[in-house]
């Protein structure tokens, strides 16, 4: 604690909380379905880092354990899986798009202030240090629900969805110092399952429409 | 107490795990799942007595960490009454069952039925117990879904599949106004317990109360089967098994005049308006009349039971919309002579309702059809089941020495004492509809002259008929306990009034029996003795005695009995069972009577011989009663929700992003709003 003064602290949760803003941008700009993937690495490993700031700022220990979780299953176990989907499925890059890349980003920059806006009359009301982040988190949470809408193949729909996790994860931390382990744990359990069942299902659909493009699935309509 | 109420459930327990333990094997399954409902149902006879029994309510109840859930269970009169009344079928239905399930071996589960049999047993016992609004929501939900995975039992049948859908669906539009009539009680009384609901924290308002009164008329109706909510019953009680039919139509239905009587009575504490009591009047009146009306056009043995259990519901709700009228007027002996008579009817109607669906499942037993038409001269073949069958059709008509006539004879009597009526409009409702129930009474006679008639005397109609055989002795002792049942409930009211006394007595504040039971108990006088008295003991010791008179002055004046066998004489021709009479054409005469109401479609097409027009080489009736509730009521209704589903189908286009779209437009139009 000594070696920064509160307002410090502050500062750098905000840092770490940006640069995952910034990876969310930089995913949302990202074709390269592998590259997709490594910037989610970062992105969990950025989220780890600012959370295990957020423990050694407030001396809140399981926050340091619910960091080194994510670093094992987000920036570990789901990108191997994600990727033996890739190799599986043979899709490198994603060509169609339901918005392309250049309005995707501006509709994303347009969430970042919707969010901001949303949560501008709360952020004043709490006095946690880390406060200030749950305008970005929230503003993570719905770019990652805009490229599960935005995007048409399974994989880079399932890093959607890992992403609105990560904001979740942030939001937990800046507005509460995080989840009860327990929650946490169930949490990251879920995530697994979840992703693992996403894996076998792309290589279902992989099989039965030579595709990962989800909006084939229309057919299935009676 | 305690130890009954933790024997009956673990014995019902034990009935729903055991039987899928013995897979493959399934006279073993059909043992142990009727085998243990027979036992809880002796337990539960026992327990429904002491409930009646004791002097205070006995409750129980353990908490649990479901909000507003509490696992409360109270036994007062009126719950163990039902409690006796399930029990007792229910034992029926089991020894029944033993027999009547083999029929099904190597063709349904038997280990699913019997379990879901116990289960179902369960449900509704447990229905008539709970204490608790939410409990008695679940365990109501239960014993529909039970119930209805019972119906299906015979899914590879599309009619089935049908009859349990229109089922289910009916069901939850009744649950829909239930739990919409506690939301009611739970506003005001802040929590689901009963105890709550009786005694709010503040009175409930006079819009809600009434509102509470017509949403439990709907929601209870639809399940009791009244009219219009009556459609279901005669597709779905003739599609289950029929030991099923005999627990849904004698005992399921009933737990819909528990739970009525549970809510005029108890939670809104007998105090309402008088129309409150003219609807229901109203309504069992209607039912009553169209019931029997479309029973007696029914051929269909088991359609036939269906649509007169909705004419039996019509009159308890006579004498319990009697009763709610007295009630609102002050007349609290009368109300609870109203109250008297309609349950007196419930346990009269779940004795010998059973009864006769054990019966029609033994004719389907043995000849293999519901259809009237193929029936006929069955008495000499199954002689047994004729018998139980002709005591549960006297019974249901209302016939002397059966418990029938006592309780529509205490009907009638509540509904003439409406000359002690304020309002004129009500003294000359009253009689109406005692008027209209006396054609009702008169209508079942016949309808169940025809039941009798056309399966059981006569000549066979068909090979099935021709070929039946007496059914198992199981099927046959389960019969006889509800035939003693039906004949013991009517020479014994001086037994049954003071126990049925001591549920009105709660419900209105006074007690009738004492003025009821004239003579030490051997006449029955509503009023007193000199207006209006009858003894069914007497009455029944004078018809025997009349009848061994006859037989005896036959013996002594008639001189020796020549016995001759011959042929019935025909007029020369051979008789054959194409010279009796149809079970269309013998309510013919009624038909025409009532053809406004009926809208009869009758087609005749005849195909000539070539040679001449005088001689016809075969002819083409065809007859169908036109479904008026379901033609105008129903179908309409049910187009209207198909086409606004068709029209919300663009909403479902089937397209992930779509949704996920329609899910982020949801969020983000909130969280504005929030701000």
């Amino acid at each position: 604690m000594s070696l920064f003064s509160i307002d410090v602290g502050s500062q750098l949760v905000d840092l770490g909380s940006a640069l995952l803003l910034l990876t969310c941008f930089a995913i949302v700009a990202q074709r390269r379905l592998s590259a997709c993937v490594d910037l989610f690495v970062l992105q969990s490993v950025f989220l780890a880092l600012t959370a295990s700031l957020v423990a050694f700022l407030t001396g809140i220990h399981h926050i340091y354990v619910a960091a080194a979780l994510t670093i094992v299953v987000k920036a570990v176990i789901i990108p191997r899986i994600l990727k033996q989907v890739i190799e599986h499925v043979n899709v490198k890059r994603e060509l169609e798009m339901n918005v392309n890349v250049p309005t995707g980003l501006l509709i994303c920059g347009a969430l970042v202030i919707l969010a901001f806006f949303i949560t501008q009359p709360i952020i004043p009301l709490g006095f946690l240090l880390t406060r200030d982040s749950l305008a970005i988190a929230l503003a993570i949470v719905l770019i990652g629900f805009f490229m599960m809408i935005a995007r048409k193949k399974a994989v880079t729909q399932v890093i959607g969805f890992l992403v609105m996790e990560n904001g979740l994860f942030l939001g937990a931390t800046a507005a509460a110092y995080g989840m009860p382990l327990i929650v946490e744990l169930g949490v990251f359990f879920d995530l697994l399952v979840g992703t693992l069942i996403i894996g076998i299902y792309s290589h279902r659909l992989q099989d039965a429409f030579d595709s990962v493009d989800t909006s084939k699935l229309t057919t299935l309509k009676e | 107490m305690t130890v009954l109420l933790v024997g009956l459930l673990a014995i019902y327990m034990a009935g729903i795990i055991l039987p899928p333990c013995f897979p493959g094997r399934p006279r073993i399954q059909n043992l142990v799942a009727h085998g243990l409902a027979t036992g809880a149902g002796l337990v539960g006879i026992v327990l429904g007595l002491a409930g009646l029994l004791v002097p205070e309510p006995w409750t129980v109840s353990a908490e649990s960490t479901i909000p507003f859930l509490s696992f409360a269970i109270r036994l007062d009169p009126l719950a163990s009454f039902f409690v006796l009344t399930i029990s007792l079928v229910g034992l029926a239905a089991s020894i029944f069952a033993l027999g009547y399930v083999t029929e099904f071996y190597g063709r349904s589960s038997i280990a699913a039925m019997g379990s879901l049999f116990n289960g179902f047993l369960l449900s509704m016992t447990l229905v008539v117990m709970a204490d608790n609004g939410f409990l008695f929501l679940i365990v109501w939900e239960l014993m529909a879904l039970l119930s209805y995975f019972l119906v299906v039992t015979e899914h590879e049948k599309a009619e089935v599949r049908y009859a349990g859908l229109f089922y289910l669906i009916m069901a939850h539009v009744g649950t829909a106004f239930i739990v919409l009539t506690f939301l009611i009680f739970f506003q005001e009384a802040g929590s689901f317990s009963f105890e709550a609901f009786r005694h709010p924290e503040q009175p409930l308002p006079e819009g809600m109360r009434t509102l509470a009164f017509l949403m439990a008329l709907v929601g209870f109706g639809a399940k009791a089967g009244i009219v219009p909510l009556h459609v279901w019953l005669p597709y779905a009680h003739p599609a289950a098994p029929s030991h099923i039919s005999a627990l849904m139509s004698g005992v399921m239905i009933k737990t819909a005049i528990y739970a009525l009587l549970r809510v005029y009575f108890d939670f809104l504490g007998g105090q309402f308006p008088w129309w409150w009591g003219f609807v229901v009047l109203l309504v069992g009146t209607t039912s009553a009349l169209l019931g029997v009306m479309y029973a007696l056009m029914e051929n269909d043995l088991k359609r036939l039971l269906a649509f007169s259990s909705v004419e039996n519901v019509g009159i308890i709700l006579l004498g319990i919309g009697a009763g709610m009228i007295f009630q609102s007027y002050g007349l609290k002996e009368f109300a609870a002579l109203g109250l008297l008579a309609g349950l007196y009817h419930t346990i009269n109607h779940a004795m010998f309702k059973g009864l006769l669906f054990m019966g029609a499942g033994s004719l389907l037993y043995a000849a293999h059809t519901r259809n009237m038409e193929e029936y006929g001269g069955l008495l000499r073949r199954m002689p047994w089941t004729g018998l139980f069958f002709l005591v549960g059709a006297v019974s249901i008509s209302a016939l002397p020495l059966a418990n029938g006539f006592v309780s529509e004879w205490l009907v009638f009597q509540t509904l003439f004492l409406s000359l002690k009526l304020p309002a004129l409009f009500l003294k000359l409702m009253l009689p109406i509809a005692a008027a209209l129930l006396a054609l009702t009474g008169v209508l079942a006679l016949v309808c169940f002259a025809k039941a009798f008639g056309m399966s059981f005397l006569a000549l066979p109609r068909s090979s099935h008929a021709r070929h039946a055989k007496e059914v198992p002795i199981a099927m046959r002792i389960g019969m006889g306990f509800l035939a003693v049942w039906c004949v013991g409930l009517g020479l014994a009211p001086m037994i049954v009034v003071p126990l049925l006394n001591r549920i009105t007595g709660p419900l209105t504040g006074v007690s009738i029996s004492d003025k009821v039971l004239a003579l030490d108990g051997w006449a029955l006088a509503p009023v007193n003795v000199q207006f209006s008295s009858i003894s069914p003991p007497m009455l029944a010791a004078m018809l025997i005695a009349c009848g061994l008179l006859g037989l005896f002055l036959a013996f002594m004046f008639g001189g020796r009995l020549v016995t001759r066998s011959h042929k019935t004489w025909g007029c020369g021709i051979n008789l054959s069972s194409r010279t009796e009479y149809t079970a269309t054409g013998f309510v013919q005469p009624i038909k025409r009577v009532f053809s406004t109401i009926y809208q009869p479609t009758v087609k005749l097409e005849t195909e000539f011989l070539e040679e001449s027009r005088y001689f016809a080489k075969r002819r083409r009736f065809e007859f169908h009663i036109e479904p008026v509730f379901q033609k105008y009521l129903y179908d309409p209704l049910v187009d209207f929700f198909v086409g606004m589903a068709d029209r919300l189908r663009i909403l479902q286009a089937g397209s992930l992003h779509l949704y996920l779209a329609y899910i982020f437009v949801t969020l983000v139009v909130l969280l504005l709003f929030a701000v």
